[in-house]
């Protein structure tokens, strides 16, 4: 609970929902989501009522925006509230399953804790920003430090048009000023009186929503005005609010034009920010959060005995993770290839000894071309997928990943206590042999041998720690070898029940995967969720999520294939209609 | 009335922070008697434990403790006098309720009970809020598509019940919620009982827990307005003067309306502790190290930080309810615990019943015996702070993970005088089969009450009216779902009729006063 690591619950649920959802014959407990899509340019996709900032961005924003009222110092002022700023509520992973694929910008609930910390942190940034005459003559001027009062108000107003069509992303208008000037009302006026306008501003209901409006007002859907789509822009690529020049584009109107709208796409993707802000699409994404850490259980005998001289550490488990988004980073940002070359790469991108251990190769520079790691074949043979962390490796769970997170697969529930019988450990049988002998009979055997089991089988010639290794060591309960028994990776992955192809091991795997359009639609699906923060409706989302399919299809650099969200239609315009709750 | 630190308030202080042993003196005799006028003011707290399955000859007190028995909704329903027995410097109720007899003393036992026999009547199997009433917080039994929604949990109906908080001119916090997430639930806009019901955000660091109780108090020479008070000028601005805003649109701001009202409320409040001392341990920097999961020992220091936030809380009056949920296992056992041991509890040998029942005395012993007894140690105007509270264990299932038959509840406190205490009761009615042990499975059970009589009680017992939370013409709390074909293999199926479902919206037998 307290730490990054699975609880053992959650270990446990995934394997719950597996094995459950084997209880009834057909129709199958593993449906396939469409793996296609039509774009029907009448059909009107929802909008997400109200979305509000992720934590991300808002903590992002709150820091921009520090950075333009004190550009001298702002490190300094970040550095006082920080304690405010880590106090703001952290975001839920969401979406159709709650361990695989889940997205941060899919939580939009909204607690007391939001309002109670973002006033916080407002309060504690106005009073940072102006707790000195240099502090205070950064963000508003000379005119907030002079003792003239007949300034006063001016200085005021012209700190909350340009503060504030930052901190509300839209044009401030004179209304504006007279809202947001209320709390410094009488000249002459003094620190706290700025602070209490920073305060106001950083409080503002726009700072915190997404307020759209539509360039034209009485339209539905309409296209986005062009404040609306700087913020599209930087909030999808770079997770925070717009640039002086996204802002400049947008006071200009030149945004709303097709090319100027696409230079900037261009020019925003291109910026080492998106890196960043993209790397938490895959983190996300590929996040095995049933992963347990990999230090858990030293001292006991028998992981003890398959561990052997490595001994995982307590940041092991993070590296693993970040292995796999530096992965996609390189193919999306550093040496750009298409969706395919990620998938299948069998580069090695550890840069810290623990992993390279497990990859049994040096660890990669992280500037030479990584290193091609021997008896891997791609994405699903990286440590993350097939370390466990226990004293066993999980055919099942990995056949879940992939069946919700690769191939965004539904597995129907659970029924009854068809969890009751997890696999046990052998010091007789090899773990598919258990895993066999527990699934292949009675109410499993309708879904287990065909549909989940055999992609997970497909990797077993990886340990629990995530090594290669050609045979299974078994062991007793005190840790004292048993036997070594043959490893067999061979399975009819079933990627569609109706496909019979037959899979020799990670390699065929990963080729049968690839020629699946299972694959590039469910890339483009979970593109999609992280895109918009909500799920995506195949239908009247057909165009967006087609646009991105038609990329990865085309197998386009993935550099075209992440931009090509944002230059959907979908993107640029919103619907206003009503929605029955 | 004086205020009274005892010794084993001190002690057990030391685990914490120190636990600001030195204010307590000078705290309580105003904040004890700064109760509700005409009201008496109650405090409320549920730990809630994973999976269950403890065998019933491990969880409740021998069966000849019951001594007494009354007619109820068509069965025969017993209770009998909590008494511990001791030996060896244990006092034992049962072998998980067991702990240092120092500890469980006599006194303390009387202020106790086990409750057996209440049943939710489907299948629930995982999950996380249906302790406490928001039964479609499960793992995908039950949906929305089949007429469970989720509710608020019952600490968040009281938490905005003008019957519990009579008055909240001291309280900073309506509710700690601690731990692991989705034990709590609560509506996004609370006040108005609208928008969404969403789990609340769960927190597992006690000395940010202690920051929000023990925020500093207004500047009394400040003479600024607060800014809180044109923040919601703006919201209603925008919410009001926007025509492109969908009723959906419109009913987020509201959400956030009502979040800054309960802002603006929270800054006036004047906390009736001064001279509180900032914990010098917080629970997290226990949980840092990776062998935390199997470690008890450091397991136990971290709840125990978490209770010395809610003792302080409750003493000081600036929160009355909080709600924990323990992940941890309490056992050094290195198995994968859910499969490994929770799975296999029901196999007949025995084995890994033996481990979860240890683990599940610990938490018995090492934070729920620890928080009653911290309480207890607090004077109150009537009797003590445990005496005003109703301190409740509560299990993700019954006696067999995954089945919300017999699930256990154990109380301490006597919720201000409402309740009767020092009783085990039982309400199965034992000719009605639930499971029937099998060549795998040990466990037996009977079916007994429904779970929403027990939560409705509690809502009572706290003083809420039920017209404050019943609907759907049921009483009680939560959704009534009695069978489904696809349930055919739950035990409980189709054995619920109206002898249970009449009976709901009573306080359970043997706990009223």
């Amino acid at each position: 609970m307290h730490h990054s690591k699975p609880s053992a619950g959650a270990v446990a649920l995934a394997l719950c929902l597996a094995t459950a959802a084997c209880k009834k014959a057909p129709p199958e407990p593993v449906t396939s989501t469409p793996d296609s899509f039509t774009c029907d340019p009448a059909a009107v996709p929802h909008a997400v009522a109200l979305r509000r900032l992720s934590r991300h961005q808002y903590v992002n924003t709150v820091s921009e925006l520090i950075r333009f009222a004190d550009a001298a110092d702002p490190d300094a002022v970040l550095s006082e509230l920080g304690a405010v700023l880590a106090a703001l509520p952290a975001d839920t992973p969401l979406g159709p399953d709650k361990h695989y694929g889940a997205f941060t910008s899919l939580d939009q609930a909204i607690q007391q804790e939001h309002a109670d910390g973002i006033y916080a942190l407002a309060l504690a940034a106005g009073k940072s920003l102006t707790s000195s005459p240099a502090r205070l003559g950064a963000l508003a001027g000379s005119c907030a430090t002079d003792a003239d009062p007949a300034n006063d108000a001016a200085c005021v107003a012209d700190l909350i048009r340009r503060l504030g069509e930052r901190a509300l992303r839209r044009a401030i208008t004179d209304a504006d000023v007279a809202f947001y000037s209320q709390p410094a009302a009488k000249p002459p006026l003094g620190a706290a009186d700025y602070a209490d306008v920073v305060a106001l501003l950083l409080s503002a209901p726009e700072s915190l929503f997404f307020v759209e409006s539509g360039a034209d007002p009485t339209a539905s859907p309409a296209p986005l005005g062009a404040y609306e789509l700087a913020s599209r822009i930087s909030y999808h690529f770079w997770q925070t609010l717009p640039d002086e020049q996204l802002f400049a584009r947008a006071r200009s109107g030149e945004l709303l034009t097709e090319a100027g709208y696409q230079a900037e796409v261009e020019r925003v993707f291109a910026d080492p920010r998106t890196r960043l802000a993209l790397s938490s699409f895959y983190a996300e994404w590929l996040a095995n959060t049933t992963l347990n850490g990999l230090d858990a259980r030293l001292g006991t005998p028998v992981y003890d005995a398959i561990r052997g001289d490595f001994t995982p550490g307590p940041d092991t488990r993070q590296h693993l993770l970040d292995e796999v988004v530096d992965a996609a980073r390189y193919y999306s940002f550093d040496t750009p290839g298409s969706f395919d070359d990620f998938f299948n790469s069998a580069r090695s991108f550890g840069r810290t000894a623990d992993v390279a251990q497990i990859y049994g190769i040096p660890p990669w520079d992280g500037v030479s071309p990584p290193p091609v790691a021997p008896g891997r074949s791609g994405l699903l043979t990286r440590p993350a997928f097939v370390a466990t962390g226990s004293n066993d490796t999980r055919p099942i769970m990995k056949g879940v990943f992939i069946r919700k997170a690769i191939l965004c697969d539904s597995i129907a529930p659970p029924p009854g206590n068809a969890a009751a019988n997890p696999p046990p450990s052998s010091a007789h049988a090899s773990t598919r042999q258990v895993v066999e002998n527990l699934t292949q009979t009675g109410i499993c055997a309708s879904c287990h041998p065909l549909q989940i089991n055999p992609l997970g089988f497909a990797t077993e010639n990886f340990d629990p720690l995530g090594r290669l290794r050609n045979k299974e060591p078994l062991f007793d309960d005190q840790g004292q070898p048993t036997g070594l028994v043959p490893i067999d990776t061979t399975s009819m992955p079933r990627v569609t029940f109706e496909d019979t192809s037959k899979s020799s091991g990670a390699g065929d795997l990963h080729a049968i995967l690839t020629r699946s359009p299972k694959l590039h639609a469910c890339f483009a699906r979970q593109y999609f969720r992280f895109t918009f923060g909500r799920m995506e409706d195949g239908q009247k989302d057909g165009c967006a999520l087609s646009d991105v399919k038609k990329a990865l299809d085309a197998e386009a650099p993935l550099p075209e294939v992440l931009r090509a969200i944002a230059l959907s239609p979908s993107f640029k315009t919103r619907s206003f209609q009503e929605v029955s709750p | 009335m004086s205020p009274r630190i005892d010794r084993r308030m001190m002690l057990r202080g030391a685990l914490g922070f120190a636990l600001a042993i030195p204010f307590l003196p000078s705290i309580l005799p105003r904040s004890a008697q700064a109760g509700p006028m005409g009201s008496k003011r109650r405090r409320f707290v549920a730990l809630s434990t994973e999976h269950g399955g403890i065998w019933q000859a491990n969880m409740y007190p021998a069966d000849a403790t019951l001594t007494q028995t009354a007619k109820y909704a068509g069965r025969e329903v017993r209770k009998g006098q909590l008494s511990a027995a001791v030996s060896g410097g244990v006092a034992t109720l049962s072998p998980v309720l067991s702990a240092p007899s120092s500890a469980l003393t006599a006194a303390l036992a009387a202020k106790m009970n086990v409750l057996r026999g209440l049943d939710v009547t489907f299948y629930l199997a995982h999950n996380r809020g249906g302790r406490l009433g928001n039964y479609a917080d499960n793992d995908g039994n039950l949906n929305q598509e089949q007429g469970l929604d989720h509710i608020p949990t019952i600490d968040q109906v009281m938490a905005w019940s003008p019957s519990f908080y009579g008055s909240l001119d001291t309280i900073k916090e309506r509710s700690l919620v601690m731990g692991d997430d989705k034990l709590s639930w609560g509506y996004a806009s609370p006040s108005s009982k609208s928008g969404a019901v969403q789990p609340l955000p769960a927190e597992s660091d006690s000395l940010t827990l202690f920051n929000k109780i023990f925020s500093p108090p207004p500047d009394p020479s400040a003479t600024r307005p607060p800014v809180v008070d044109l923040v919601l000028a703006d919201y209603n601005r925008l919410r009001n003067g926007n025509r492109r805003l969908s009723q959906a649109d419109k009913q987020r701001l509201d959400d956030y309306i009502q979040r800054l009202d309960e802002l603006q409320r929270k800054i006036k409040v004047q906390a009736s502790c001064s001279g509180v001392m900032v914990p010098t341990k917080t629970s997290t920097d226990e949980a840092q190290a990776s062998s935390y999961p199997i470690d008890p020992e450091a397991q136990k220091r971290f709840w125990q930080l978490m209770n010395d936030v809610i003792v302080a809380a409750f003493s000081c009056d600036t929160c009355r309810i909080a709600t924990l949920r323990i992940g941890d296992i309490f056992s050094t056992d290195p198995e994968d615990w859910h499969h490994g041991v929770a799975h296999q509890a029901s196999t007949p040998d025995g084995v890994k019943e033996g481990i979860l029942s240890a683990s599940y005395q610990r938490v018995f012993s090492d934070v729920y015996l620890d928080l009653v007894t911290k309480l207890d140690a607090v004077q109150d105007p009537e009797g003590t702070v445990l005496d005003s509270a109703m301190v409740t264990w509560v299990q993700e299932s019954g006696c067999s993970t995954h089945d919300p038959i017999e699930m256990p509840v154990v109380t301490a406190g006597g919720a201000a005088g409402s309740m009767v205490t020092g009783q085990y009761c039982d309400y199965r009615n034992l000719g009605s089969v639930g499971h029937v042990p099998s060549d795998t499975s040990a466990i037996s059970s009977h079916t007994g009450l429904v779970y929403n009589q027990w939560l409705g009680s509690t809502l009572q017992l706290m003083g809420l009216s039920p017209s404050e939370y019943e609907s759907g013409g049921n009483g009680g709390y939560g959704k009534l779902r009695l069978s489904t074909d696809s349930e055919s293999w739950y035990p409980g199926y189709q054995k619920y009729g109206s002898a249970e479902t009449a009976v709901m919206g009573e306080i359970l037998p043997f706990l009223k006063v």
